[in-house]
């Protein structure tokens, strides 16, 4: 509070009593306030300084110098050390000598290749239920995606499924189970990247 | 002997996953996928900028406190609750670093504040009264305390709620109200002084 937010307005009310009205939710009703040409237009220009503080960060950001390349290859670098890779998982091997295995991060990130290669498709969250830990023990994956808009659901689902087990099947030993796949999101396709049925879309 | 395997990462891009929701790169993400993390990196990297400049003053130091929130944020990440609220946690990582970083210099060696020029070089006349709106603006929220300032910035900027806020800052919704009406009633009076 300053002496300046003290300062009454011609129909004396304040800059301060007309903020805590705002805070409010302008309820209760205050007649004496909404019944005032004054007191609105300060309502209205207090209202404003949201929306306005919203552009001002808009235009300050668009001010700043852009993001370097190496600005960003920092946070990368950082963030590659810390690797969340999860549990490996064993590959059988003719020679007894030697283990042989692959991270659950990379199963996931191949998951994700082959669920992405779907047109239309992009992959969300990848799950491994089941003993990863024992060769041939069987394994459900659960995978969410993002359907660009205008694709048929039930048609890109099956697709992924299929891509799924078909690179699961070539690249580990891991006994799926199942696939399941969520469709929980809908983005809009890039170019390159279009939907078949081009003429539905908004 | 142990072979390690890395599947190769396909079509996929930064470029491809431009087109994914916040949902999708925060799964992704927590996934270990470092290019959905870097999608979201470019997304909301320039209003974190432009918000912890607010704070420090200075857009090199306020860089460095993104990539220090970016870090953090990569860490934290598997707690998310809500992916398709990652922009409000993200703001919400930002301010508590911005501050942070402000206490911790002021402790060390005072800096004056730098103006952040909000130049535009389009249309000068229109562009005009915009600024001058702005340059109060910007003059008032510099003015304000650091509670309210911070508060300001989390309810109007980062869009959180009352009871988000008092959370982030362990006080009551009642006095996170107080502090915004406050807040509010400053910019107010010194816009007043413009108009």
């Amino acid at each position: 509070m300053n002496d300046l937010t003290r300062t009454q307005l011609d129909c004396e009310k304040s800059l301060d009593e007309l903020s805590d009205y705002l805070s409010r939710d302008r309820t209760p009703y205050d007649e004496s306030i909404e019944t005032c040409p004054e007191c609105l237009n300060a309502l209205e220009a207090l209202e404003r300084l949201g929306p306005l503080s919203r552009d001002l960060l808009a235009e300050d950001a668009a001010a700043l110098p852009p993001l370097s390349d190496s600005w960003i290859g920092r946070i990368m670098t950082n963030i590659h050390r810390e690797m969340r890779s999860g549990r490996s998982v064993p590959i059988s091997h003719s020679d007894p000598h030697v283990t042989v295995t692959v991270t659950e991060g990379a199963i996931r990130a191949l998951i994700r290749a082959a669920g992405d290669a779907v047109t239309g498709i992009l992959v969300g969250r990848c799950e491994l239920l089941g003993d990863l830990d024992t060769v041939d023990a069987p394994i459900t994956v659960r995978v969410t995606a993002s359907i660009a808009w205008g694709e048929s659901v039930p048609g890109l689902a099956d697709e992924v499924r299929v891509q799924v087990y078909r690179a699961l099947a070539q690249h580990t030993q891991i006994r799926v189970v199942s696939v399941d796949v969520a469709i929980e999101d809908v983005h809009i396709a890039e170019r390159g990247d279009a939907p078949s049925s081009e003429g539905e879309r908004p | 002997m142990i072979v390690a395997m890395r599947a190769r990462t396909g079509k996929t891009s930064p470029q491809s996953l431009t087109a994914a929701g916040d949902v999708i790169l925060v799964a992704r993400a927590i996934d270990g996928d470092s290019l959905a993390f870097e999608t979201l990196i470019r997304r909301y990297a320039p209003i974190m900028r432009a918000y912890a400049a607010r704070i420090v003053g200075s857009p090199a130091e306020a860089d460095d406190v993104v990539q220090d929130s970016f870090f953090l944020a990569w860490q934290r990440l598997p707690d998310i609750r809500d992916g398709a609220a990652v922009r409000a946690w993200l703001m919400r990582i930002v301010s508590r670093q911005a501050f942070t970083h402000l206490r911790r210099r002021r402790a060390d060696v005072p800096l004056p504040l730098a103006t952040l020029s909000s130049t535009d070089s389009r249309q000068p006349e229109q562009v005009a009264v915009r600024n001058a709106q702005f340059s109060a603006l910007s003059a008032a929220l510099d003015r304000l305390p650091d509670d309210q300032r911070q508060c300001w910035l989390l309810r109007e900027v980062a869009e959180l709620s009352y009871r988000e806020i008092a959370e982030e800052l362990a006080i009551s919704p009642a006095s996170v109200r107080g502090k915004l009406a406050r807040a509010r009633a400053s910019v107010g009076a010194d816009m007043e002084a413009w108009r």
